[in-house]
């Protein structure tokens, strides 16, 4: 991990309002430029949360009391979450106009604002949807313009959480092949999901979590190896390719990589 | 009680009062029952959020209805929605929601005073003729022989009664249904 | 129907401000007219403002299917119920002070309502928050407005698959008034209750947006606007004023 981080927290601890334990407790975490970690654990073990506190929406946005230090240089964070429907505006009638929402917010020139909407659509692959209304596009297509409507503002830090929960397939393995490009274009990627196969196909550095502590992280290799679902799929003895063996799986992705 | 702007958090809520009271009217009449619980919305959002925002809810929920059904009668009624979002805000502050026994009186009382509203405005800017279920009856009175301000306020008030009633009953159930962590994102609850 | 019609008149290309002024004034002028022959110049206005928008056909059409309930109660409580002198139509005695009361109060609502179905046809909802946006208006309004018709359809679909799922379940919609109402909560509560575990995610998604800034936002494409254009939604106000006069100074003398 590069030794300027993005984000770093160090021994946080943040609980939701009106929650009896809290959903992050002592958590030292830090998040690079060019970086993909992909967070996993069990429902509740505090994925979703190392997300919004390390992007900084929790606590402003959600409420909650954060303990310990959270230091960043990232001057805009961006989130995406699971429901494509949730995340838009409303008030856009064309693709275009909803990705250029965001930096149209930001009161920048008509100019900059049609460049960056015109950027973000070209990274996530989908310039063809421009003209279109949101209210007609299918899952998959919707949850890659609200990723580029997040992209559009150029934010430093990315946080997805589940973002492929609602996609079919073929969709969910676009939106994962978007991931490593966006890391190389600079920035911070965070991603929690339950989808392990998935995840170990982009991430750089892996962070297991239950309970809301950190109880494993470092090579995607090893910490994926070591969850729950590997574990399970080991002791029951199940070959290769699934369910998934990860450390194989790893050895095929960095063979696609190559190609 | 401070007056700081509405935030987003409060937008989207009043949002979601508004579609919660324009599409309730589909279960009611999938239920046939003789009511419109078009301010089951308001009310929850005067419960959740304050006043402000639930005669935002109200003002945005009567011009939206007028918008989609091409009724624009129903725009002067958006006074009756103001005092429906003020009273709503007061029982809450009160804690009225937080007991069934107690919102079905303050249901009551608000159809009473909500009736007392509608029916000046539906006399005076309509001769008490705005189609729906209320005009049947004052038709049904006024051919009985009664006045015809005595059978356009008879008609406001026995339907505002039971809706109103209904209306604080669902939404002190509502409340109640809150899981304990969703109910702490809403301060005004705690009052 | 009623929605945007596209289109290229006069109305469609105007500015959105504009065409809803002159359905306001059709609105608030409906109000301080009080004889049938005012009324009815109205709506001949609204008639003509229909025309303008290349929408006459379809909202008068619209207008005519709606305002029938009306005219018929109308009939009813003011003219067959209404106060003597009477007069004799045939079989039946109608009040000739109920019908004038009828006729004005129907062509009221007869002109509001051809007013801004035409509005509606000729305003697109975009362009409208598009002026909006353009002239400063507050972030929120536009919002709650132009947002929460993009929301419905989805909420009106869940309810009707929480109306199915429930049924599936045994539910039943029919029964005594006691049982229907018994129903109302299996029905209402997961649909307002799904609906507020959505509003974290989408305060979130709108805040990583910059909706919350204050600042103004950007306007894309924002509709023309003209000084023939001020000029006339200033006389519309103009007008408005001076039929306000006009009533009160009948009243008074």
């Amino acid at each position: 991990m590069s030794a300027h981080p993005l984000v770093a927290l160090e021994r946080a601890t943040f609980s939701y309002p009106g929650a009896a334990r809290p959903a992050l407790a002592d958590v030292t975490f830090a998040v690079a430029a060019g970086e993909v970690v992909v967070v996993t654990g069990a429902a509740g073990a505090g994925a979703s949360t190392l997300l919004l506190v390390a992007t900084g929406f929790a606590p402003r946005v959600v409420g909650g009391t954060l303990s310990g230090t959270r230091r960043t240089a990232a001057r805009r964070c961006g989130v995406v979450f699971a429901r494509p429907w949730t995340q838009l505006t409303g008030l856009c009638s064309t693709v275009r106009d909803e990705v250029a929402f965001g930096p149209a917010s930001l009161g920048l020139p008509r100019d900059e604002v049609l460049a960056a909407a015109a950027r973000a659509l070209d990274r996530l692959g989908i310039a063809h949807l421009a003209d279109r209304e949101p209210a007609h596009l299918s899952g998959g297509e919707l949850q890659r313009v609200v990723v580029a409507a997040a992209l559009a503002l150029g934010p430093e830090v990315l946080a997805l959480d589940d973002p492929a929960a609602e996609l079919d397939p073929e969709a969910a393995d676009a939106l994962y092949a978007a991931l490593p490009g966006l890391a190389s274009a600079g920035t911070a990627v965070l991603l929690a999901t339950p989808d392990l196969e998935r995840a170990a196909g982009v991430a750089t550095r892996a962070v297991e979590m239950r309970d809301g502590r950190i109880v494993a992280e470092g090579a995607p290799a090893r910490v994926l190896a070591g969850t729950a679902v590997a574990r399970l799929a080991r002791a029951a003895g199940c070959p290769a390719p699934w369910p998934v063996d990860v450390a194989a799986l790893l050895v095929r992705a960095d063979m696609g990589r190559g190609r | 009680m401070t007056v700081r702007p509405l935030s987003l958090r409060d937008l989207v809520l009043i949002r979601l009062g508004v579609a919660v009271n324009l599409v309730i009217g589909q279960i009611v009449a999938a239920l046939l029952l003789p009511v419109y619980l078009d301010s089951v919305g308001t009310i929850l959002v005067a419960a959740l959020v304050g006043p402000r925002a639930a005669i935002a809810a109200g003002l945005v929920s009567q011009v939206l209805a007028a918008v989609l059904s091409g009724n624009f009668t129903w725009l002067p009624f958006g006074l009756v929605q103001i005092v429906i979002a003020l009273y709503a805000a007061g029982a809450a502050r009160l804690g009225l929601f937080r007991r069934i026994a107690t919102a079905v009186p303050a249901g009551v009382g608000m159809g009473f005073v909500a009736a007392s509203c509608s029916a000046p405005i539906s006399y005076f800017v309509f001769g008490g003729v705005t189609a729906g279920g209320v005009t049947v009856v004052t038709t049904v009175l006024r051919a009985l022989g009664a006045p015809l301000s005595v059978a356009v306020a008879s008609a406001s008030y026995s339907t505002d009664l039971l809706d109103k009633a209904i209306a604080c009953a669902l939404v002190s159930v509502v409340l109640r249904s809150l899981p304990r962590t969703l109910a702490a994102r809403f301060p005004a609850l705690a009052r | 129907m009623i929605g945007y019609i596209p289109g290229r008149s006069p109305l469609h290309r105007a500015h959105p401000y504009t065409t809803l002024a002159l359905a306001t004034g059709l609105l608030l002028g409906a109000f301080a007219l009080t004889r049938p022959a005012e009324v009815w110049l109205l709506v001949a206005a609204a008639a003509v403002y229909a025309a303008v928008g290349g929408v006459l056909r379809s909202s008068a059409r619209t207008a005519l299917l709606l305002s029938l309930p009306i005219w018929a109660l109308l009939f009813v409580v003011h003219g067959l119920l209404g106060p003597e002198p009477r007069a004799a139509v045939g079989p039946v005695a109608v009040s000739t002070a109920g019908v004038e009361r009828a006729l004005v109060l129907g062509g009221r609502i007869t002109a509001i309502v051809l007013g801004f179905l035409t509005a509606l046809s000729t305003a697109s909802p975009h362009r409208l928050v598009e002026a909006m946006s353009a002239r400063g208006v507050p972030f929120g309004r536009t919002f709650l407005l132009a947002s929460t018709l993009t929301v419905l359809p989805r909420m009106r679909e869940r309810a009707a698959q929480i109306l199915e799922a429930q049924q599936c379940r045994g539910l039943r919609l029919g029964g005594s008034p006691l049982a229907r109402l018994r129903a109302l909560g299996p029905l209402a509560l997961p649909l307002v209750l799904g609906a507020l575990a959505e509003v974290d995610e989408q305060v979130l998604a709108l805040d990583a947006r910059g909706a919350a800034g204050g600042g103004r936002r950007t306007p894309l494409d924002p509709p023309p606007d003209s000084p023939a254009q001020r000029v006339l939604r200033w006389s519309v106000l103009a007008l408005v004023v001076a039929a306000y006069t006009w009533k009160f100074w009948r009243l008074r003398g």
